[in-house]
C-alpha cells in the first residue's frame, strides 16, 4: 500500500462502483473503502447529513462548500467543536462536502495517521472522487424515485383497469379489496359500505380474519367520522396487528364507507408513507368507480323497476282484453284462474275460485284450475313453455281445457264456508276486503296450534281441502287470498298457491294479483248480471211457454166438455142398448161377440172421454187435511178390482207416524190409482209391486214420500221426458193423458214427483208430499 | 110399482132408459127439458127422477132448484155427460150424482138404494 494514490486507479475503482447495479448503501461501503486504501488513509466515514450535528464545526465547514485540510490539533477550533465531534475528528484529516446537485448529502470524512500530508494534487483526487460519489448518490436517488412512480403508477393501472371492468357494484368492491392487497403486498384487507337508511358501517368484503379484530371496527369507524386516512403501526408485541392503513372512501354526496389493509406480507410487515400513499391515491380512484357503480345499479334498477312495470301491465292488457271477449259466466272465470296460472300470465301454481253466495251467506267453491300432482304440473309447465302467441289469444283458446274434470276443481267446488266462521282465512279476506300473504307455518312450534275444528294444519277450513298433502308431510307451505271485488261489494275470493314449485309469494305478486283481480271481479260480476239477466229472460219464457200451454189447455178443455158432451151421450146409448143386444142374443152365436166388441169399444172411448175431462177440467180444489194410508188404500182398492191381482206380489210398506197431507182426497185417489194402474199394466200380471211410505225431513220441514215400484219393463229412456206431457203416450189405448195429471195435481199440492227408471227391470215413482203443518192442526 | 121421471134431452137417453128401467119393472115417464120435467112432476108424481143437468132452455141445475120449491123430499138423481158439477150438487140438494155410462149398473143400483130396494 502506498502512501500516495494511484490517482487512475482509484478513479476507474470509483466510477465502476457508481455504475454497477449495487445498493446504495453497499456502492458507498465499497467506495470508501477504496478510497481508505488508495490514500493509505486510518478512517474514511460519510457522514450523512442527518447525522452531522447542526451547527457543529463539521456543518459550517459543509456551508463552505468546499475542502478543508486539518493537519495539526491546533487549527481546530474548541470552542466550535461539539462534544460528539472532539470524540472522532483526529487531525490530520481531510472532510469535503458531498451534494447532490446543490444538495447537502453530508461530508466525506478521512482520517490520516499522523504526520501525513496531502498533496495539492491528492486533494483534487479527493475532490474528484467525493463529486463521483455525490453522482452516485444522485443516481440512486432517481432510480429509486422512478421505482417509485413506477410502482405507483402500476397500482393507478390496476386500480384504472378495475374501474373500467366492472359496473356491478359488487364485483367492483371485490376487486378493489383483491387489487389492493396485491399492489401493498397486504395480508388482509378489509371494505366497509356505509348503509344509507340504517348508517350501519357493513363489512361488504374482506380479506383474511381482520373484521373479527376489535381494533378493525373501532378503526373502520373512527376513518368514517373523520373522514381521514389512518396509518398505524403498533408496536406491540401481543399485538397481532402490527400495521393498519385505513382511509374513507369518498363520492360527491359524502362518504361512502372505508378501506383498510393490515400487515405487509414483507418483513418488516409495517406500511410506510409510499404505501400509505399509493393507498390514498387508489381510494380517491376507486370512490369515482365506486360511485358510478352505485349510480348504474340505481339506474339499472330502475330501469329493470320500468321494465317490470311495463311487462306487468301489458299482462294486465292482455289479460282484461281476453276477459272482454265473452260474458260467458263459466268462460270467464276460467279465463281469470288460467290467467293467474299460466305462466306467462302471472304464473301461480294453482288457483281457486270461492264465490259469495249472500242467500246461505257462505263462500262456495266455484272453480280451481292448476295441476292435480307434481308430475302433471311438469307436464303441462313444459307443453305451455312451447307454446308461443298473443297471451289474450292463449288464454282465450284455453277455456275447453280439461280442468274442469280435475281433481282439485271437484275438489273445490264441493267447498262451502260459512262467512261466519271468522277463523278461516277465505272469509277473513271478504269480511275485511283484503289480501293475504300467508306463509305457513309462521314457527316450527306453531304446528301444534294450527289445526283447525277437522284437524288439519292449516287455521283454515281451506287447508283441509287445499293444503291436504300437510298431514302427510308438514313442511312450510304458502298461499295468498285476494278479495274480488265487484262493484262496492267483495263477490268472492282467489286463492293462489305455489305447491309445485314453492316460490315464495312475494309482496309484489299480490300486488299485481289484486290489480288483475279488480278487473276480473268487474268481469266476473258482469258476466253474473249477465246470467242473471239470461235466468230471469229464461224463466220468462217458460212462464210464457207454460201460460201459453194453460191457454191452450184451458180451450182445449173447454172444447173438449162440448165434444165429450155431445160424444158421451150418444155413446151411452151406443153402449146401452149393445148391452141390452148382448144380453138378448144367444151364446155362442157370432151376433154375441160382434156386440160384446161394440160394447168394448164404447168401454174404452168412456175411458178416453173421462181422462180427456180429468185432465182439461179446473175442478176446484178442496184442501183439508188427509191420511194417505186411507187414499192408497182406497186407490189400490179401485185398481186391483179391475185388475184381479193376477200373479203380482204385492208388498206395502207404511212407517210408523207418517204425518197427514193437505190434499184434494179425490185427487189423489186419482194421481195414486193412476199411478197403480201404470204399474199393474207395465207389469202385464206378473212382478213385484211395492208400495212404501215414509216420513223424510229436508230443509227443517217434514215431507211425507210415497214410492210406487214395479217390476215391468220400465220406460224407454227415449220417451223419458215426455212421460209428464200431455197426449204422449206409448200405450195402445189412452190419450196419454194419465201420468200428465199425476203431475198437475202433485204440483198443486206443492210435491214433487221423481222417476226412478230402469230400463228393462222396472221403474219407481217417487211422490213427495209436504205434511200439514202442525199449527194447521191445533 | 114405483114411478121414475126421465129428464133428458137426448131421445136415445131417454128411449135406453125407458127401455131398461120398464124391464126392471119400473114405471118410467119421460121429459125431454126443464119445463115438461116440473110439469110432469105434478101430473105424474114420480117416486124419483134422473135429471140431466146440461139442457137447452132451463137447465138440470135450475130445474132441481124449481122441483124443491115442490117436493123436497124427492129422490133426484143427477145425471151429466161430464163430472164437473159434482162438488157444488152435493150443496145443491141433490140425493146422488152420475156420470152417464153406457153401463147402467151404477145407475140402477143408485136408483133402488134411494127407492128404499136394496
Amino acid at each position: 500500500m502506498s502512501d500516495h494514490p494511484d490517482a487512475y486507479e482509484l478513479l476507474k475503482k470509483i466510477i465502476h462502483l457508481s455504475t454497477i447495479p449495487l445498493p446504495i448503501k453497499d456502492k458507498l461501503d465499497q467506495m470508501l473503502q477504496a478510497i481508505n486504501e488508495a490514500f493509505g488513509a486510518d478512517q474514511t466515514l460519510l457522514l450523512r447529513q442527518e447525522k452531522i450535528v447542526e451547527n457543529g464545526f463539521l456543518w459550517r465547514l459543509a456551508l463552505e462548500k468546499k475542502p478543508f485540510w486539518i493537519e495539526e490539533e491546533s487549527s481546530l477550533p474548541q470552542e466550535k467543536l461539539h462534544p460528539k465531534e472532539k470524540e472522532f475528528l483526529r487531525p490530520p484529516f481531510a472532510c469535503l462536502p458531498l451534494f447532490d446537485k446543490d444538495t447537502f448529502q453530508g461530508t466525506l470524512y478521512i482520517g490520516f495517521p499522523r504526520n501525513r500530508t496531502l498533496s495539492p494534487q491528492e486533494m483534487d483526487l479527493l475532490v474528484l472522487v467525493t463529486k463521483e460519489m455525490g453522482e452516485a448518490i444522485q443516481l440512486s436517488h432517481l432510480q429509486q424515485k422512478v421505482g417509485q412512480t413506477s410502482s405507483e403508477l402500476t397500482a393507478l393501472h390496476e386500480m384504472g383497469k378495475v374501474a373500467t371492468s366492472t359496473l356491478k357494484l359488487e364485483e367492483l368492491l371485490e376487486s378493489i379489496v383483491k387489487t389492493g392487497l396485491k399492489i401493498l403486498r397486504a395480508k388482509g384487507g378489509v371494505l366497509r359500505v356505509e348503509d344509507k337508511t340504517t348508517k350501519e358501517l357493513k363489512v361488504q368484503w374482506s380479506f383474511g380474519d381482520y373484521p373479527q379484530h376489535p381494533l378493525d371496527e373501532k378503526i373502520a369507524k373512527r376513518v368514517l367520522m373523520t373522514q381521514t386516512p389512518f396509518l398505524l403501526n403498533h408496536s406491540g408485541k401481543d399485538n397481532p396487528i402490527l400495521s393498519i392503513l385505513c382511509v374513507p372512501l369518498r363520492s360527491k354526496e359524502g362518504i361512502l364507507g372505508t378501506l383498510a389493509f393490515y400487515d405487509k406480507e414483507t418483513d418488516p410487515s409495517k406500511f410506510d408513507e409510499t404505501d400509505f400513499q399509493i393507498l390514498l391515491t387508489m381510494a380517491s380512484q376507486m370512490s369515482f368507480a365506486i360511485e358510478n357503480a352505485l349510480t348504474h345499479y340505481e339506474t339499472s334498477q330502475l330501469a329493470w323497476e320500468n321494465e317490470k312495470r311495463v311487462r306487468e301491465l301489458t299482462i294486465l292488457w292482455e289479460l282484461s282484453k281476453a276477459l272482454l271477449t265473452t260474458v260467458n259466466f263459466e268462460h270467464i272465470i276460467q279465463m281469470t284462474l288460467t290467467a293467474i296460472t299460466i305462466g306467462a300470465g302471472l304464473g301461480f301454481n294453482r288457483a281457486m275460485l270461492f264465490m259469495v253466495s249472500e242467500k246461505s251467506r257462505s263462500l262456495e267453491g266455484t272453480m280451481a284450475v292448476g295441476p292435480d300432482n307434481a308430475e302433471e304440473a311438469g307436464r303441462i309447465w313444459t307443453t305451455l313453455s312451447k307454446e308461443k302467441g298473443i297471451l289474450s289469444d292463449l288464454i282465450g283458446n284455453l277455456h275447453r281445457s280439461k280442468d274442469k274434470n280435475s281433481a282439485l276443481n271437484a275438489m273445490v267446488k264441493g267447498i262451502q264456508i260459512p262467512l261466519e266462521l271468522e277463523d278461516c282465512i277465505l272469509s277473513k279476506t271478504v269480511l275485511e276486503g283484503r289480501p293475504f300473504n300467508i306463509r305457513f307455518p309462521h314457527s316450527e312450534g306453531a304446528w301444534n296450534h294450527t289445526k283447525c275444528e277437522r284437524g288439519c294444519h292449516l287455521s283454515s277450513e281451506v287447508g283441509c281441502h287445499v293444503g291436504e298433502h300437510m298431514s302427510q308431510d308438514p313442511k312450510v307451505y304458502s298461499f295468498a287470498t285476494v278479495p274480488l271485488w265487484g262493484k262496492g261489494k267483495v263477490i268472492g275470493v282467489i286463492l293462489v298457491d305455489n305447491l309445485y314449485n314453492q316460490n315464495p309469494i312475494t309482496d309484489e305478486d299480490i300486488q299485481i294479483l289484486t290489480m288483475f283481480s279488480t278487473q276480473a271481479g268487474l268481469a266476473i260480476e258482469n258476466a253474473i248480471l249477465y246470467r242473471n239477466l239470461e235466468e230471469v229472460h229464461q224463466r220468462l219464457k217458460e212462464t210464457q211457454t207454460f201460460l201459453v200451454h194453460q191457454e191452450k189447455m184451458a180451450a182445449l178443455g173447454e172444447l173438449s166438455s162440448t165434444v165429450a158432451h155431445e160424444i158421451r151421450n150418444p155413446l151411452v146409448s151406443i153402449g146401452g142398448f149393445a148391452r141390452r143386444l148382448y144380453r138378448s142374443i144367444p151364446d155362442e152365436t157370432p151376433e154375441k161377440r160382434y156386440t160384446q166388441t161394440i160394447m168394448i169399444e164404447v168401454s174404452r172411448l168412456e175411458r178416453i172421454l173421462s181422462d180427456l175431462l180429468d185432465y182439461t177440467q179446473k175442478e176446484p180444489l178442496t184442501f183439508g187435511e188427509v191420511d194417505l194410508r186411507e187414499i192408497l188404500e182406497e186407490s189400490f182398492s179401485m185398481v186391483s178390482k179391475e185388475l184381479n191381482g193376477g200373479e203380482v206380489e204385492l208388498t206395502k210398506e207404511y212407517s210408523e207416524g207418517i204425518p197427514k197431507v193437505k190434499g184434494d182426497h179425490r185427487q189423489l185417489i186419482q194421481v195414486f190409482s193412476n199411478l197403480f194402474n201404470n204399474a199393474y199394466e207395465a207389469m202385464k200380471g206378473k212382478g213385484k209391486f211395492s208400495l212404501r211410505v215414509l216420513p223424510v225431513a229436508k230443509n227443517g220441514s217434514t215431507f211425507v214420500r210415497i214410492e210406487v215400484e214395479d217390476t215391468g219393463s220400465g220406460i224407454d229412456p227415449e220417451n223419458l221426458h215426455n212421460i209428464f206431457n200431455p197426449f204422449y203416450s206409448t200405450k195402445e189405448s189412452g190419450l196419454g193423458l194419465g201420468l200428465p195429471l199425476v203431475y198437475k195435481i202433485i204440483a198443486s199440492h206443492q210435491g214433487q214427483i221423481e222417476v226412478d227408471n230402469r230400463p228393462g227391470e222396472g221403474v219407481t215413482f217417487i211422490i213427495t208430499l209436504p205434511a200439514a203443518r202442525k199449527e194447521e192442526k191445533k | 110399482m114405483k114411478k121414475i121421471l126421465i129428464v133428458d134431452d137426448e131421445e136415445s137417453i131417454r128411449f135406453l132408459y125407458t127401455e131398461e128401467l120398464e124391464e126392471d119393472g119400473f114405471s118410467v115417464e119421460v121429459a125431454k127439458n126443464g119445463e115438461e120435467a116440473l110439469e110432469k112432476v105434478s101430473i105424474f108424481k114420480p117416486d124419483l127422477i134422473t135429471l140431466d143437468i146440461k139442457m137447452p132452455g132451463m137447465d138440470g141445475i135450475e130445474t132441481l132448484k124449481r122441483i124443491r120449491e115442490l117436493d123436497r123430499k124427492l129422490p133426484i138423481i143427477m145425471c151429466s155427460a161430464y163430472g164437473e158439477y159434482k162438488q157444488d150438487l152435493t150443496t145443491w140438494a141433490s140425493d146422488a150424482y152420475i156420470v152417464k155410462c153406457a153401463d147402467l149398473t151404477e145407475l140402477k143400483t143408485t136408483i133402488r138404494k134411494l127407492l128404499g130396494l136394496l
